[in-house]
C-alpha cells in the first residue's frame, strides 16, 4: 500500500521511529482500523504537536506510543524507541514486564480530563508515593522531587500532595498531574488534550509551562490536541492526522502558513480567529469517515474540492513536492493546493 | 463540626419525635388509656372497680404519667421518664420494661450483627467477582441467583426453613434461642447451642440478603473498573492486585454505606417478624408478645429502643463514613450550606 | 398528563418566546414518544423488564379476570387433597377442604389494590416533597428534609405495625398506605438531590428569568428529568407492601375480612401438626410460590428499568427525535 518513499521528514536524531502502525478493533459489522499504517519520526528534544478532529485516532496514536492500546485492540507495525543510553528498544516485542518499566520511566503520558485521572478516595501525595514505590525509586528522594515538580509548577507542595483530587480546581489537578507524569524523570512525554477541560486562561498558562519545563529537561513532548491554535504556540513541528493516519507532516510555522494538503487548509479555515472575517469563516463539509470502512484512494477524496478520478483510485505517498523535504503531504496535487484552497488566514502568531 | 452537630440533633430530634408520636399513638388506642388501665387492672385483680387516686398512681408506674394531669403535663411528664430510660411497667409481665429489653436485647444485636456481617462480606466478595467476570458465564449464572435470592422475602425463606430443616429433617432446632437445660455461661456447650439455635434465623436473613448487595457491588465494581484512573494505575505500573483491591475494591464498596443503612433499619424491623416465627425471645418477639396482649408499655418501650438503635446505628457510620470515604466529606459540607 | 395544554396555555408574559410553538400535534406526538413510546420499546428491548412486565401483567389478569373465571374457595370440600388429584382443586385443599387455587387467586385483588395505593402514595408524597424541597430551598427545604430524614430512619416495620395496632384498618387501600408509611422518604432525598441538580442548569434558568411559574417548570423541565427514579421507587415499594402485608397477615396482626397469601401461610403453619410429613409441602410452597413470583417479577422490573438512566441505550431507541448531528466519539 505504501510506496517507498522517505518518510523520516528530515528528522536527524528520532527518538522514535514509527513504521506501518495500526491499530485494529474486530467488531461485529468488520474490523475497526483506527490507526492506518502511520509513519512517523519523533525528534529527540523537540515539541510535536498532533492534530485532528475527534474521532481522527489522535488518541490511539498517543496510546501507542505506549503500547498501552485498550482492549481488545490490536497493535501491530513497529516502534522503535532510542532512549538517551543505552540501546535501541522494539515496543511492540517487550514482555509485559519489561514494558511496564519503560511506562512512566521513560515514556510518561497526560490524559485529557486530569480529574479522572486520579483515584478520588487516594490523596495526590498517595498517589506520587505508590507511583515511586511500584518503580522501585526511593521514596523519599522521590518525593523531594515531586515537592521542587510541583513549586517549579506553581503549586503549594505540602497543601496538594494532602489533598484529595476533588479538592484541587481543574487547573491545579492538570499541573498536579503533569508533576506526578514528570515525578520519574522520562524521556518522552505524550500528552493527549491535556487542557480540552480547562478555561481559556487556564490552558494558555498551560502550556507555557510545558514549553519551560520540556526546554528545562529535554523533554521530548508528543502534544496531541484538535486545537490548531494552540499548538501552534508550542508546537516544534506538526503533523496532522486524517482518517488514521497523518496526512501532512512538517515545521509548526510551515504547515500554518503554506500548508500541502486541502484537508489542513480546510482545518485552518474552519478555525476561529479574530482576524478572520466571519463570512470567510467555513466548517468542513461531509462527516469524518467511518473507522470499519475507509474510503478508497485518498481518504479525504469524498470532501476535498480538488479530487478527481485519481484520488478516487490511487491512495497519494507523502511528498515534498517543489518545496522542502522536512515538510510533506499525503496529496497528489501537492503543488496546485496553494491556489485551489486559499486560505483566509492572515497572521499566526507565533513567538 | 457543623456537619457533626447537625446530624446529632436530627437524631436527638428523631427520638423526641418517636417518643412524642407513640404518647399520641397511646392516647388514640380504642377507649383511651383511662379505660384501657381500669380494663387491665380490673382484669388481673378480679376487682369490680377501681378508685380514681389509685388509678392515677398506677399509671404513673406503669405508663410514666398521671391520668389526672393535664394533657401538655402528661406529654412532658412522659416524655421525660422515657428519656431519662424509665419505660413504664408490662402489664402482661409485671415487670419494668427496661429489664425485659435488657433481658432480650442482647439477642437480637447477636442475631442481627451475625446476620449483617455475613450479607455484606458474601455479597461484597461474590459482586466483586462478578464484575471482574463481566459477561461470563459465572457472573450471569450469579446475576441470575442473586435477583432471585434478592425476590424471596426473608420470612418465606425462614418459614420454608423451619418446614424442611426443623419439621421434616429434624436437622435444627424450629425454636428458642438456647437449650433450655444449659446455664449462662461461656462454656462451649453454651456457645455451641446459641450458634445452633441462631443457624436458621441467621441463614434465612442471609441468603435472601446478599443477593441484593451483590448486585450493587457488581454494578459499582463494573462502573469503577471503566473509570479512567484504573487505565492510568495500570500505566503508572500499579499492579493488578492493589488495583482491585485499593481501587475498584474499595470504591466500589464505599457507596453500598446507604444499602447498609437501610439494611440496618430494614433487619430490626423485620426481628419482629423474624423472632415470631422461630419463637427467639428478642425484641421483635416481646414487641409482638406486647401488641397482642395490647401491652402498650411494652410495645411502645420496645419501639422507642428499636429507633434509637436504629438511629444510633445510621448515626454512627454518617459520622464515620466521612473518614473513610473522602469524596463524601464534601458533599456533607455541600449539604449543609 | 391532561392538565399540560392547560399550563402550556396558561403561561404569562412573554408572548414572544410562544412564537415558535410547534402545532399540538406534533408536540403531543413528541411527548408520546419521549414519554411513553421510547420507554415501551428500551422496556421490551431487555429481557429483564421484558419478563418483569409480564409477569406483572399476569398478575393483574389474574386479579381482574381470573377472579370472575374462578369461584371463591368454600370450606366442606374435600380435606387435604394433594395437587393435581382432583381436577376441582388442582392445587389441592387445605384442613377446612378450600381449594388452594381459588384461595391464592381471590387473595389476588386486594393484594393488588394495597400494592397500587401504598405505591401510588409514597411515590406522590415524595415526588412533592422531594421538587418542592429541592426547587424552593431555604427554609422550606430544611424543614421538609428534617421530616424525610426522621422518616427515612424510624424502622417501618414496627411503626407499621403501631398503625395497625391503633387504627384496626380494613379497606385494603387504607391498609396499603399505611404498610409504605415511611417509605417515600428515601425517594423524596433522590428527587430533591435531582431537583438541586436540575436547578441550576441553563434551561431551567432561562425559565426562571422569563417568569414562567413553578408548577410549569417541575412539569415540563423537572418532572421528565425524574422519571426513571419514580418508575424505579414505585416499584420498590410495591414490592415493599406484598413483603410487609404478607408478613403481618402472617404474624395476625392484621385483622381482616379478606383473604391474603400469608393468611394462608398462617393456617398451614398453625393448624396443629398439619405439616409433620412431606405430603403437606404443596399447601405451604403455594401461597410462597405466589408471593415469590411476584416479587421476581417486579425485582426483574426494576433492574431492567435501571436501563433507562442509561441515556445512550435510550438514544438508540428513540426514533423521531431528529439527529443531532454528526457527533463521533473518540
Amino acid at each position: 500500500m505504501q510506496t517507498t518513499n522517505d518518510v523520516t521528514f528530515g528528522v536527524t536524531d528520532p527518538i522514535f521511529e514509527i513504521r506501518n502502525a495500526s491499530v485494529t478493533f474486530d467488531m461485529e459489522r468488520g474490523t475497526s482500523r483506527v490507526m492506518d499504517s502511520v509513519d512517523m519520526n519523533i525528534q529527540r528534544g523537540e515539541i510535536l504537536g498532533v492534530v485532528g478532529e475527534s474521532g481522527s485516532g489522535k488518541s490511539m496514536f498517543a496510546s501507542a506510543l505506549l503500547d498501552a492500546i485498550p482492549d481488545p485492540g490490536q497493535l501491530s507495525g513497529e516502534i522503535t524507541f532510542r532512549p538517551e543510553s543505552g540501546e535501541e528498544i522494539e515496543l511492540l516485542q517487550q514482555s509485559e514486564s519489561e514494558i511496564k518499566q519503560i511506562r512512566w520511566e521513560e515514556i510518561a503520558m497526560v490524559f485529557q480530563g486530569a480529574m479522572s485521572s486520579f483515584n478520588p478516595t487516594m490523596t495526590i501525595g498517595d498517589h506520587f508515593e505508590e507511583t515511586l514505590d511500584v518503580h522501585g525509586y526511593d521514596v523519599d528522594d522521590g518525593m523531594e522531587r515531586g515537592r521542587d515538580l510541583l513549586s517549579e509548577l506553581y503549586l503549594e507542595p505540602e497543601q496538594v500532595l494532602h489533598s484529595y483530587p476533588h479538592e484541587l480546581s481543574g487547573g491545579m489537578q492538570q499541573r498536579a498531574l503533569l508533576a506526578m507524569s514528570l515525578l520519574l524523570d522520562p524521556e518522552v512525554l505524550v500528552m493527549d488534550e491535556p487542557t480540552a477541560a480547562l478555561d481559556l486562561l487556564m490552558q494558555r498558562s498551560i502550556i507555557e509551562l510545558i514549553r519551560k519545563i520540556g526546554q528545562q529537561r529535554d523533554l521530548t513532548i508528543v502534544f496531541i490536541t484538535h486545537d490548531l491554535p494552540l499548538v501552534a504556540n508550542l508546537a516544534d513541528r506538526l503533523g496532522v492526522l486524517y482518517a488514521f493516519e497523518f496526512v501532512e507532516v512538517g515545521p509548526a510555522n510551515d504547515v500554518l502558513t503554506g500548508s500541502k494538503h486541502p484537508y489542513t487548509r480546510a482545518l485552518l479555515n474552519s478555525t476561529p480567529n479574530l482576524h478572520t472575517p466571519r463570512e470567510e469563516m467555513r466548517p468542513i463539509e461531509g462527516k469524518s469517515p467511518d473507522p470499519v470502512s475507509v474510503p478508497d484512494g485518498c481518504t479525504y477524496h469524498p470532501r476535498c474540492p480538488m479530487s478527481d478520478d485519481n484520488c478516487v483510485a490511487a491512495d497519494p505517498p507523502f511528498q515534498a513536492g517543489s518545496g522542502a523535504t522536512d515538510h510533506q503531504a499525503k496529496c497528489h496535487y501537492i503543488d496546485d493546493v496553494n491556489e485551489a484552497v486559499p486560505l483566509n488566514l492572515r497572521e499566526v502568531h507565533n513567538e | 463540626m457543623r456537619y457533626f452537630v447537625k446530624r446529632v440533633g436530627q437524631s436527638l430530634l428523631t427520638i423526641v419525635s418517636v417518643v412524642v408520636f407513640t404518647f399520641v399513638m397511646i392516647r388514640q388506642m380504642p377507649g383511651g388509656p383511662l379505660a384501657y388501665i381500669r380494663a387491665q387492672v380490673m382484669q388481673s385483680r378480679g376487682a369490680d372497680s377501681i378508685d380514681m387516686a389509685e388509678l392515677s398512681k398506677l399509671s404513673v408506674d406503669y405508663m410514666n404519667y398521671s391520668v389526672n394531669d393535664p394533657i401538655h403535663v402528661q406529654l412532658f411528664n412522659y416524655t421525660a421518664q422515657i428519656l431519662q430510660g424509665d419505660l413504664g411497667r408490662s402489664f402482661n409481665y409485671g415487670e419494668p420494661v427496661g429489664e425485659i429489653i435488657l433481658k432480650s436485647a442482647p439477642w437480637t444485636i447477636f442475631l442481627l450483627t451475625i446476620s449483617i456481617i455475613l450479607t455484606f462480606a458474601i455479597g461484597i466478595l461474590l459482586g466483586a467477582v462478578m464484575a471482574y467476570q463481566e459477561g461470563e458465564r459465572f457472573d450471569t449464572a450469579w446475576t441470575g441467583v442473586s435477583m432471585f435470592l434478592n425476590s424471596v422475602p426473608y420470612f418465606v425463606a425462614a418459614l420454608l426453613f423451619v418446614y424442611v430443616f426443623a419439621i421434616q429433617l429434624s436437622w435444627f432446632p424450629a425454636s428458642g434461642n438456647v437449650a433450655s437445660n444449659l446455664d449462662s455461661a461461656l462454656t462451649p456447650q453454651y456457645v455451641s447451642s446459641v450458634l445452633y439455635h441462631a443457624t436458621l434465623p441467621i441463614a434465612s436473613l442471609v441468603l435472601t440478603g446478599f443477593g441484593g448487595i451483590a448486585l450493587g457491588m457488581r454494578g459499582n465494581a463494573i462502573k469503577e473498573i471503566g473509570e479512567e484512573y484504573i487505565r492510568v494505575a495500570h500505566l503508572r505500573g500499579v499492579p493488578g492486585r492493589r488495583i482491585a483491591i485499593r481501587y475498584v475494591g474499595r470504591n466500589a464498596v464505599l457507596p453500598l454505606y446507604t444499602q447498609f443503612m437501610i439494611s440496618v433499619g430494614f433487619m430490626f424491623g423485620g426481628s419482629v417478624i423474624l423472632e415470631q416465627i422461630f419463637a427467639y425471645p428478642g425484641l421483635g418477639y416481646y414487641l409482638l408478645e406486647g401488641i397482642n396482649a395490647r401491652d402498650y408499655p411494652l410495645m411502645m418501650g420496645i419501639f422507642i429502643v428499636i429507633t434509637v438503635a436504629v438511629v444510633a446505628c445510621i448515626l454512627f457510620a454518617d459520622l464515620t463514613y466521612g473518614m473513610i470515604d473522602p469524596r463524601v466529606s464534601d458533599e456533607a459540607s455541600r449539604e449543609a450550606y | 398528563m391532561s392538565d399540560k395544554n392547560t399550563t402550556f396555555n396558561s403561561v404569562g408574559g412573554s408572548g414572544a418566546e410562544r412564537d415558535r410553538q410547534p402545532s399540538k400535534a406534533d408536540l403531543y406526538r413528541e411527548r408520546l414518544d419521549i414519554f411513553v413510546l421510547t420507554p415501551l420499546r428500551v422496556m421490551w428491548s431487555d429481557w429483564r423488564t421484558r419478563t418483569g412486565g409480564l409477569i406483572i401483567l399476569a398478575y393483574v389478569f389474574v386479579g381482574v379476570v381470573g377472579v370472575h373465571l374462578i369461584e371463591p374457595a368454600q370450606t366442606g370440600g374435600p380435606r387435604l387433597i394433594g395437587p393435581l388429584q382432583n381436577m376441582q382443586y388442582p392445587l389441592g385443599t387445605n384442613n377446612l377442604g378450600e381449594g388452594l387455587l381459588a384461595k391464592v387467586v381471590h387473595a389476588t385483588p386486594p393484594m393488588l389494590k394495597m400494592v397500587v395505593s401504598g405505591a401510588v402514595f409514597s411515590t406522590a408524597l415524595a415526588t412533592v416533597v422531594g421538587t418542592v424541597s429541592g426547587y424552593k430551598g431555604g427554609y422550606t427545604d430544611t424543614v421538609l428534609t428534617t421530616i424525610s430524614d426522621i422518616a427515612m430512619t424510624i424502622p417501618g416495620l414496627p411503626l407499621v405495625i403501631l398503625f395497625l395496632v391503633v387504627f384496626e384498618p380494613s379497606n385494603p387501600f387504607f391498609i396499603g398506605v399505611i404498610l409504605s408509611i415511611n417509605a417515600w422518604a428515601g425517594l423524596a432525598r433522590t428527587i430533591r438531590s435531582q431537583v438541586l441538580e436540575l436547578r441550576d442548569q441553563s434551561y431551567i434558568e432561562a425559565s426562571r428569568i422569563m417568569d414562567v411559574s413553578l408548577h410549569r417548570i417541575i412539569v415540563d423541565d423537572i418532572l421528565p428529568n425524574i422519571m426513571p427514579y419514580v418508575l424505579i421507587s414505585f416499584v420498590n415499594t410495591g414490592r415493599g407492601v406484598i413483603f410487609g402485608s404478607v408478613a403481618l397477615f402472617y404474624i395476625g396482626v392484621l385483622n381482616v375480612p379478606f383473604s391474603n397469601w400469608g393468611i394462608m401461610l398462617n393456617r398451614a403453619y398453625s393448624t396443629g401438626g398439619a405439616l409433620y410429613s412431606w405430603s403437606s409441602l404443596y399447601w405451604i410452597i403455594t401461597p410462597m410460590a405466589a408471593i415469590v413470583v411476584l416479587s421476581l417479577g417486579l425485582v426483574l422490573f426494576s433492574q431492567g428499568t435501571e436501563r433507562l438512566f442509561n441515556p445512550r441505550i435510550r438514544a438508540r431507541h428513540a426514533e423521531s427525535i431528529e439527529e443531532t448531528g454528526p457527533t463521533t466519539g473518540d
